[in-house]
Order: structure tokens, then C-alpha cells, then sequence
């Protein structure tokens, strides 16, 4: 039995040397963590894909000085596409991230996990109640980028609190200043706003988290 | 078993390769979270009937806590370590660096 284990051949009876049994720990403990904790990146890159290409048609419906000019219907369909897209990698990293793991850490992730679809959803209610209200058009647009912006950076400042990441609250803070800049920045420039700095910094941040080995936390 | 007699002051249910293994994948969860046996047979690359084997010396030495639960009507068993397993692992840990830092010479004593 022990000879079909496939830990490079070393059977379990060898007899460990100290350097082998450090050696040994230190390669089971970041194959554990690299096969249990989710990269952040897996869920940073398709939303920044999302917002960054889907935001950044949007801005191109409109007349800007960029020269391309798309019809309103091709910008829909790239965003309602792209963001079906990333819910759905998203649920899909979360939930086999999960499996076969139960305790603490699993409710809290649990936790986080719906407070951006409760988050969302209660956004979209009271962005529409407002809305009904005869809101003129820019004004609505604005709403929603600077609130969406805003939800976005305080979850990732949960995020950084929850998971003791550092970079997680730093890229939260970046959202709370695209926030505000993408209402100060009037129609159609909040659509630039969201597109390169919320998209693009989630995509700078994913390239962060593809690089970093990510961190053994507790 | 060789590499007891070799090194001193090393606990013996751990210091196996395969079940120094399992030991750093438990103490790797997050604090009381617990893993279920086809997980941490994927995570190990491990044989089930090996798997079985190791876990059950390890609970014999209540390094590890195995619980039986149902989902769904399907059996589940789930691990974890227990605080002796986390204790006796920070120990092992720490005599290892003892003896990686103390002469030679001690070793063969």
C-alpha cells in the first residue's frame, strides 16, 4: 500500500533525516495552501475583464474623442454577456473552493460571499426606488457607478479586514477614490472612470495575486 | 522503524514521512475547520486504504479527531486535528529545528 504512494517515491518507512522532514513539511504545507486557499486573482480577473470591456463600451456609445462609436444595443450584450460570465466563475471558484471543507472559515467565507449578492441586490432596490422618483439621465448614471464603485471598495475593505490582507483594504480604498471621482467626472467620463480604474486596477490586482504566492493565513 | 532510533526526541507517531504529511496538511486548515476524507485523500495523493491506515494511528495518539456526519443520507467522514495534534505537531516542529541547530556530535550520543 505504502509503495503506491506518490510522494516522489520515498516510501514510508525510509527513515527521515531533520533537513528531509523540514524539506518534506515545507513542500506539503505550500502544496496545502496552494490546493485549499482560492487565489483572489480567480475572482478579481473576469470581474476587472468584465468592468474594464463592459464599462469601457458603454463609454464608447457615447460621442468621445476616442473615434469608435457603438451602437447601445452591442454595448448591452457585451456587458450583460461579460458580468454572466464572471458571476458565474465566481460561484463556480467559490463553491469547489469549498468542498469537502466545513468550520469557521468556510461560514465566514459563506458570509462575505452573499454580502455582495445581498449588497447588490439591495443597491439595485434603492437605486431604482430613487430612480422613480424622475431622476434626469445623467444624473442616473452617475448614481450607479458611484454607489456600484462604492459597495465594490467597502466589501474589499471586508475583505481585508476578514482575510487579514492588506492589499485586499488597499484595493478597497482604491474604489472608494473611483467612487467619488467617477461622479465628479461627470457623462460620459464616470463610464471611463469605471472601466479603467475600478476594471483596470481589478485586473492589476489579479496580475498582483497571480504573481504573489498567496500567503498561509489562520 | 530506523529513523526513530537515529534521531532523539522526535515523536514517532509523526515523524513518518506519510503521516508527517497528513499531520502538515490538518495543521494547514484554518483553526476548527474540519476536512472531509476524499478531500484530504486528493489533497495528499494518498491511497484510501493508506490514508485509513495513517489517520487511524493518529487518532489512536488523539493527534486527530475523526467524525462520522450524513448529508443528504450519505456518510460523511470528516477530520481535524485535535489540540494534542496541534500541540504535538508544534512540538515536532520544534525539535526538528533544535536538532538542526545543535553539534553534530549530540546526535550520536
Amino acid at each position: 500500500m505504502a509503495g503506491r504512494d506518490t510522494n516522489e517515491g520515498v516510501s514510508d518507512d525510509y527513515p527521515l533525516s531533520v533537513g528531509e522532514s523540514l524539506a518534506l513539511i515545507e513542500r506539503q504545507q505550500r502544496e496545502t495552501q496552494r490546493r485549499l486557499r482560492v487565489n483572489p486573482a480567480m475572482f478579481y480577473g473576469p470581474w476587472g475583464a468584465a468592468y474594464l470591456l463592459g464599462f469601457g463600451s458603454v463609454f464608447l456609445t457615447y460621442p468621445t474623442a476616442v473615434p469608435l462609436r457603438l451602437p447601445g444595443a452591442v454595448a448591452a450584450v457585451i456587458i450583460g454577456v461579460l458580468f454572466a460570465a464572471a458571476t458565474v466563475v465566481s460561484i463556480v471558484t467559490g463553491v469547489r473552493a469549498g468542498r469537502g471543507l466545513r468550520g469557521p472559515s468556510q461560514a465566514a467565507g459563506a458570509m462575505y460571499g452573499w454580502s455582495w449578492t445581498l449588497g447588490f441586490c439591495t443597491l439595485a432596490a434603492v437605486n431604482n426606488g430613487v430612480t422613480r422618483l424622475g431622476l434626469p439621465h445623467d444624473a442616473v448614471t452617475l448614481l450607479w457607478s458611484g454607489s456600484s464603485l462604492l459597495l465594490i471598495g467597502v466589501l474589499y475593505l471586508a475583505a481585508g479586514a476578514l482575510f487579514q490582507d492588506r492589499f485586499q483594504y488597499g484595493l478597497g480604498l482604491w474604489m472608494l477614490v473611483s467612487a467619488a471621482t467617477s461622479v465628479f467626472a461627470g457623462v460620459p467620463g464616470n463610464f471611463a472612470v469605471v472601466s479603467l480604474a475600478g476594471g483596470g486596477g481589478l485586473l492589476l490586482a489579479a496580475g498582483y495575486f497571480t504573481l504573489r504566492p498567496p500567503c498561509p493565513r489562520r | 522503524m530506523s529513523a526513530i532510533g537515529s534521531l532523539p526526541g522526535l515523536d514517532p507517531v509523526i515523524h513518518a514521512q506519510a503521516r508527517l504529511r497528513v499531520m502538515v496538511a490538518l495543521a494547514g486548515l484554518s483553526t476548527g475547520d474540519q476536512i472531509t476524507f476524499p478531500r484530504l485523500q486528493q489533497l495528499l495523493d494518498m491511497t484510501a486504504g493508506n490514508l485509513s491506515t495513517h489517520l487511524r494511528k493518529l487518532e489512536d495518539a488523539s493527534y486527530v479527531q475523526i467524525t462520522k456526519a450524513h448529508q443528504r443520507r450519505t456518510p460523511v467522514t470528516y477530520v481535524t486535528l485535535t489540540e494534542q495534534g496541534q500541540r504535538a505537531f508544534a512540538d515536532y516542529t520544534t525539535a526538528l529545528r533544535a536538532l538542526l541547530t545543535a553539534p553534530t556530535d549530540q546526535l550520536g550520543d
